[in-house]
């Protein structure tokens, strides 16, 4: 109804790409974590470990990629433009979302009715998708400290040692994977946002101008809508 | 080689005496060359540190030990003790001068303390600490001699070449330390770390320490004169360097995906892995599986009951006994505490991916209620910040006092269209009311007339039954 148009500028392959990987070592790691955790499917759990450690190098190497792709790859800042910045700046407070993150939490609890204004990404999504890099090293770091070869180097043992021994980092590393807000958020307002980031099928709607910060039109000439 | 020939003969005449053959004797010297990380090609060199060692006790140079009692089930001396025939570990201790202590000496009292304190006076000698160091009551639970046994302990360790903390209650408390440590234990390192002793401390953990274990230190340290390699938690690395799960005897079961999943199970009974029963091998650093237990008959594993972890002990931190860290043992996960709660991690995971699920699902009711399912809610004209402060605003508007007068006219408009709204309901629930008191009325009038006219009718049944009854 009322979305901005969503354009490729917003999604660059390269981070399609990067959004994809992500995506199936997530899903790859999760359910062969559970089997590792309790070995109900015995048969896979010799796969399980391989997939799990192997997975586990792809989430980190792929996150280190897309970090540093974001200080060469140009994207929109927001909805509804094809104007490209660096991406790296929109890991950075960007003016378009400024004075609106308490306006964002009101609009997620139902408290006012319009849709705020702002960036690419809304400050509490923006704030849950950078939270995501951190937590992918953290993740792979705990995985390291519970994984055999390198569990008893001191590139680890310091860290066992300090959280309590080998049990506390399994349980550590048995919390770290909360995406389900993420999975929602990207989802709940329509497909459209979803179909973008991974086929890169683009959208009509409003459109906005980064410059001033403002919807400045309308346009339906790509996509359905 | 003449003299060194003569050694020998005169071991293997002290051997005999005791029932030990050389072959069983240069069976242990590699066991120990072994356990001490130096391969079993430095037995021929072992047997020799023995021999002279052993010869050295006939001449009076037995290297003195103290071995002392803290907060301990004396399990550990129980398990280096179990000697049921002569033994070459028999002979091991005889490296040792084993002065003083509470188990094992045949004397007792007051010639026993004089000779402890002859000993540490002496100096050179090696400390054996066996149990937890109880700071609460102010070390009075283990007083003995007049003094509470922290004193002892720090007496002791202040003179000694190297302290040897025998099992795990001595490493970090052990199971003396586990919630809530009521007695104030604690490690010996940490202990005389806290207290300003400086000395080498060798932690052997395990509950009980395996014998060999013990040997290994003490041909290091009498033998070959040296302290053995530790690692950061000073544990002797070549023994606690890999975990059990890297060279248990079931690991095979293990790759193969076969799990015991219950005990008296038909798996149970072909030997498969107990991993999933909660066996703690894959994070307990110790070699069972490689100098077993009972004179290398058996271990835990073997003996088919899942790993437990005794050997977990972080000497810096009595939390982390190996009880409070691996309890419930049979569950893959620890328990969690805070405060009086008592909880699985499972449980907290279930419990708070419930808990989200539930807000989402509820969330997305509200986002079906008001509309934001298709493409979300409409845009705001203007930023609520820009709005208040039309001077700092973020957007660049053509004419902002325009859009600031629009965006009120509609709040107004909204304002008055709910009030119109409230006051149209407020009136239809008035005439609803009144029609409903009409319908009332109505009704209790007719029903007056019902009556009435029911009245009338038995007044004139019962005046035509009179009329009837009269003409009879």
């Amino acid at each position: 109804m009322a979305h901005l148009a969503h354009y490729k500028e917003a999604h660059p392959l390269p981070f399609v790409i990067t959004h994809w990987v992500n995506l199936i070592a997530m899903i790859v790691l999760i359910v062969t974590g559970f089997c590792i955790h309790f070995p109900f499917w015995p048969l896979f759990e010799s796969l399980a470990r391989g997939l799990h450690v192997f997975f586990g190098f792809v989430i980190f190497i792929n996150c280190v990629i897309r970090v540093v792709l974001a200080f060469f790859v140009d994207a929109a800042p927001t909805g509804g433009t094809r104007k490209k910045i660096k991406d790296i700046w929109m890991w950075l407070p960007q003016k378009d979302n400024r004075h609106q993150a308490v306006e964002w939490v009101k609009y997620y609890l139902f408290l006012r009715k319009d849709h705020p204004l702002g960036g690419k990404l809304g400050v509490p999504q923006k704030i849950s998708y950078i939270a995501i890099a951190p937590l992918i090293i953290i993740q792979f770091y705990t995985g390291l400290c519970i994984w055999a070869p390198v569990m008893n180097t001191d590139l680890c043992a310091w860290a066992v040692a300090l959280v309590g021994g080998p049990m506390s980092m399994r349980i550590i590393h048995y919390f770290i994977m909360f995406v389900f807000i993420h999975i929602y958020l990207a989802n709940v307002e329509g497909t459209a946002p979803t179909k973008l980031m991974f086929f890169h099928e683009e959208h009509g709607g409003l459109t906005y101008d980064p410059d001033t910060h403002l919807i400045d039109g309308e346009d339906y000439s790509v996509g359905h809508h | 080689m003449g003299s060194e020939a003569i050694v020998a003969a005169k071991l293997q005449d002290m051997l005999e005496a005791r029932g030990v053959s050389r072959r069983s004797f240069m069976k242990l010297c590699g066991a120990v060359a072994a356990a001490a990380g130096l391969g079993q090609i430095a037995a021929p060199q072992v047997a020799l540190a023995l021999e002279k060692s052993v010869i050295g006790a006939k001449e009076g140079k037995l290297y003195p030990v103290i071995w002392i009692e803290g907060a301990s089930c004396t399990g550990c001396t129980e398990s280096f003790a179990q000697v049921d025939t002569p033994d070459p570990a028999t002979v091991v201790l005889e490296m040792i001068s084993l002065n003083y202590s509470e188990t094992l000496s045949a004397a007792a009292g007051w010639s026993m303390e004089e000779a402890k304190e002859q000993t540490i006076h002496a100096g050179n000698y090696i400390l054996v600490y066996e149990g937890a160091v109880l700071e609460g009551w102010g070390g009075h639970a283990l007083r003995v001699a007049d003094k509470p046994g922290t004193e002892h302990l720090i007496e002791a360790a202040e003179n000694a070449n190297a302290v040897v903390a025998l099992g795990s209650c001595a490493v970090n408390g052990g199971w003396m330390g586990a919630h809530p440590n009521q007695a104030g234990a604690l490690g010996v390192q940490q202990f005389l770390e806290k207290n300003g002793v400086n000395v080498p401390v060798i932690n052997v953990p395990g509950c009980p320490a395996n014998p060999e274990w013990l040997v290994a230190v003490l041909v290091d340290v009498v033998m070959m004169n040296k302290l053995p390699e530790l690692d950061f938690m000073n544990r002797p690395k070549v023994i606690f360097g890999q975990t059990i799960h890297d060279n248990c005897e079931r690991r095979g079961h293990f790759e193969n995906g076969e799990f015991v999943y219950e005990i008296g199970s038909k798996e149970e009974e072909l030997g498969y892995c107990l991993y999933p029963l909660g066996c703690r091998g894959p994070q307990t650093y110790a070699d069972c599986s490689v100098t077993m237990w009972n004179h290398g008959r058996t271990w835990c594993v073997r003996a088919g009951a899942p790993c437990i972890g005794c050997c977990e002990a972080n000497p810096a931190n009595p939390g982390q006994n190996w009880v409070e860290v691996n309890t419930p043992f049979r569950n893959r996960h620890r328990d969690l505490r805070v405060g009086p709660l008592v909880f699985q991690p499972g449980t907290v995971a279930i419990g708070l991916t419930a808990l989200v699920a539930g807000a989402l699902v509820v969330h997305s009711f509200g986002m079906k209620k008001t509309g934001r399912t298709d493409g979300g809610a409409p845009f705001e004209k203007i930023r609520r910040w820009d709005e208040k402060n039309p001077d700092k605003a973020i957007g660049k508007y053509d004419d902002i006092d325009a859009v600031i007068a629009e965006v009120q006219r509609d709040r107004e408009i909204a304002e008055k269209e709910k009030t119109v709204m409230a006051e149209r309901k407020a009136a239809q629930k008035v005439s609803a009311n009144k029609a409903q008191e009409q319908a009332k009325e109505l009704n209790a009038a007719a029903q007056a007339r019902i009556d009435e006219r029911k009245a009338a009718q038995a007044a004139a049944a019962k005046e035509a039954a009179d009329v009837e009854g009269g003409q009879e």
